[in-house]
């Protein structure tokens, strides 16, 4: 047997275009530029025109990383948001010429059980196949299909990784496979030490897609009136994708860069995070950790996971049922009265684990391990 | 002309069946060559584990209680032609042993926990392996034809991994946040 060359060249297959900003997305970049900063030689396939000017992504994590495009995506409606995925026998036969010139060591697919360019490279893989899988929600329809056509593909899996435990469980329950539990990674010091304190009016911000009702905005808007009864001058800020009618005391900056991110998250009092259902994971729970603002989030699986304090200290931040206003609007009031440094201190701490230079490399020891279970590549280290 | 049209259907019921126990038969050998490969890898994974942390009596400023704590369960983790069974105590036992002595060790030394993390990550490839091959294996068809051959029934390795998993919330598997530690390659 042979070792592992030290740079890996990895091909990493995203299903979402770039076109539009999303959290396997926002992942896969930060992975890529992760895996070029270590030494190894990623490139991303992924649907639709990637430009760096892309609106809402981080121009830095274009730098030096390759990437392919398997051309335009077709917008389709699909888990509660709508999503530009390809498929079709023009899409499999670029994925495959993708894959037979690519020369990769390993192939990280995301999400592969999409109908996309994912399960398409994982259908034509020849290569080791690592497999990240990031919704915690089971596509009922496509996991039933899963007992029979897609069984074939899933057993192709050599390693399988899961961004929260309960993206694991679905993947244990619904696909009879396991993975390696690595969360989504943040550029932690991007976001410490940007605190700006104001001595005036306390504000609370909300970051997400404003015309998608389970990112819950409704439930927060529907708060306000009550958290305004005791702090009248509150000041409301939203931001992200999508127009829809807001109430005169809420600001809305639309979409916004990821430095304004930064600076709109330095200088908030409370974050909100109300999201209803399915979200994956909680990466801009932890943006907000990482920045030191106190938390009130929804009391969802995924949420909870990143909030879970290691040493019984309690939760890292305030959570409250998802949907209830009158629930959302108590959290809130009990973090403006009473300010918990110690607990924003520890959100922050907590946060630091998920920079990218711990779970990237992490995600590299699983592909040291799903290399050393499968025969050396003889494409790439010509060894034998 | 009924005769022909039978006969035609025959052919493609045949052939249909015949892909089908193929296609079976394939991922029945996929799975079994994924458990055996997994449990070699596991077991270099282990191995690896078990020689870092003799690596560790070595240490300067050691102190022999530790040193002797940790090096017996080491060898008992190492011991050729353990049982199943008793690898997969001696290696818990590793477990917890270095779980003890973590603390005290000064934080530089991150070639035993990446090593751990390696083998955690191992182990539950393998058992997934494993587990992909048990549920194939109990199919009728597999049993009635017997397409799993003669290779021997995989099973899972049950051990403790130590605080150095994912037990708790997540924790880096190798080093910490701030530094980037690359896990150094596969040696031999």
């Amino acid at each position: 047997m042979t070792g592992p060359p030290d740079s890996l060249r990895v091909g990493i297959v995203c299903p979402y275009s770039f076109d539009v900003p999303g959290g396997v997305q926002n992942h896969v970049l930060g992975l890529a530029r992760y895996l070029r900063h270590a030494g190894h030689r990623p490139c991303v396939l992924a649907p639709g025109e990637l430009g760096p000017a892309t609106e809402g992504l981080d121009a830095k994590n274009f730098v030096n990383v390759e990437f392919a495009s398997v051309g335009a995506a077709m917008p389709v409606r699909y888990n509660g948001s709508v999503a530009r995925v390809n498929f079709g026998p023009l899409s499999a036969a670029r994925v495959r010429r993708w894959l037979s010139k690519g020369k990769f060591d390993i192939l990280h697919i995301h999400e592969p059980i999409t109908p996309s360019i994912s399960l398409l490279a994982l259908w034509a893989a020849e290569q080791p196949v690592v497999a990240t899988f990031h919704a915690a929600t089971p596509r009922s329809r496509s996991m039933q299909l899963a007992g029979g056509v897609l069984r074939g593909a899933i057993e192709k899996i050599d390693a399988g990784i899961a961004v929260s435990e309960s993206a694991r469980n679905v993947v244990v329950q619904h696909l009879g496979r396991d993975a390696v539990v690595i969360p989504n990674g943040i550029e932690f010091d991007d976001f410490a030490d940007r605190r700006q304190l104001r001595g005036d009016h306390p504000r609370l911000i909300f970051l997400g897609r404003l015309d998608e009702p389970r990112k819950g905005l409704d439930v927060l808007l529907a708060a306000v009136p009550l958290i305004m009864k005791t702090w009248p001058d509150l000041e409301v800020i939203v931001a992200g994708q999508g127009s829809r009618p807001l109430p005169e005391w809420c600001r809305s900056l639309g979409m916004i860069s990821a430095e304004s991110k930064i600076a709109l998250l330095g200088s908030a009092d409370v974050f909100v995070a109300p999201h209803l259902a399915r979200e994956s994971f909680g990466i801009v729970l932890l943006e907000a950790m990482a920045s030191g603002v106190p938390i009130v989030a929804s009391e969802l699986p995924s949420f909870l996971d990143v909030l879970a304090s290691r040493r019984d200290e309690g939760r890292l931040g305030e959570v409250f049922t998802a949907g209830d206003p009158g629930a959302l609007a108590a959290s809130v009031l009990r973090v403006l009265a009473q300010p918990n440094p110690l607990r924003t201190v520890r959100a922050q701490e907590a946060a630091r684990r998920y920079d990218w230079s711990a779970v990237g490399s992490t995600v590299v020891a699983v592909y040291r391990a799903a290399l050393s279970t499968v025969p050396a590549q003889p494409a790439e280290t010509s060894i034998r | 002309m009924i005769t022909v049209q039978i006969l035609a259907l025959v052919i493609i019921v045949a052939l249909i069946i015949g892909w089908h126990v193929t296609w079976l038969a394939t991922r029945v050998d996929r799975a079994n060559v994924r458990a055996e490969r997994t449990w070699a890898a596991l077991d270099a994974a282990l191995v690896r584990r078990a020689q870092r942390a003799l690596e560790l009596v070595l240490m300067p400023g050691i102190d022999p209680a530790t040193a002797l704590l940790v090096s017996e369960a080491a060898t008992a983790a190492l011991e050729p032609n353990l049982s199943r069974h008793d690898r997969e105590r001696a290696e818990s036992d590793l477990s917890h042993v270095l779980d003890a002595v973590g603390p005290l060790l000064p934080t530089s030394y991150n070639r035993l926990e990446s090593e751990r993390a390696r083998a955690s990550i191992c182990r539950r490839l393998h058992n997934d392996a494993v587990a992909t091959a048990l549920s194939l294996r109990r199919r009728y068809t597999v049993r009635i034809l017997q397409l799993a051959g003669r290779a021997a029934e995989p099973r899972p390795f049950e051990m403790a991994d130590g605080q150095c998993a994912h037990s708790d919330g997540w924790s880096p598997a190798v080093g910490e946040a701030g530094q980037t530690v690359i896990v150094p390659a596969a040696e031999n």
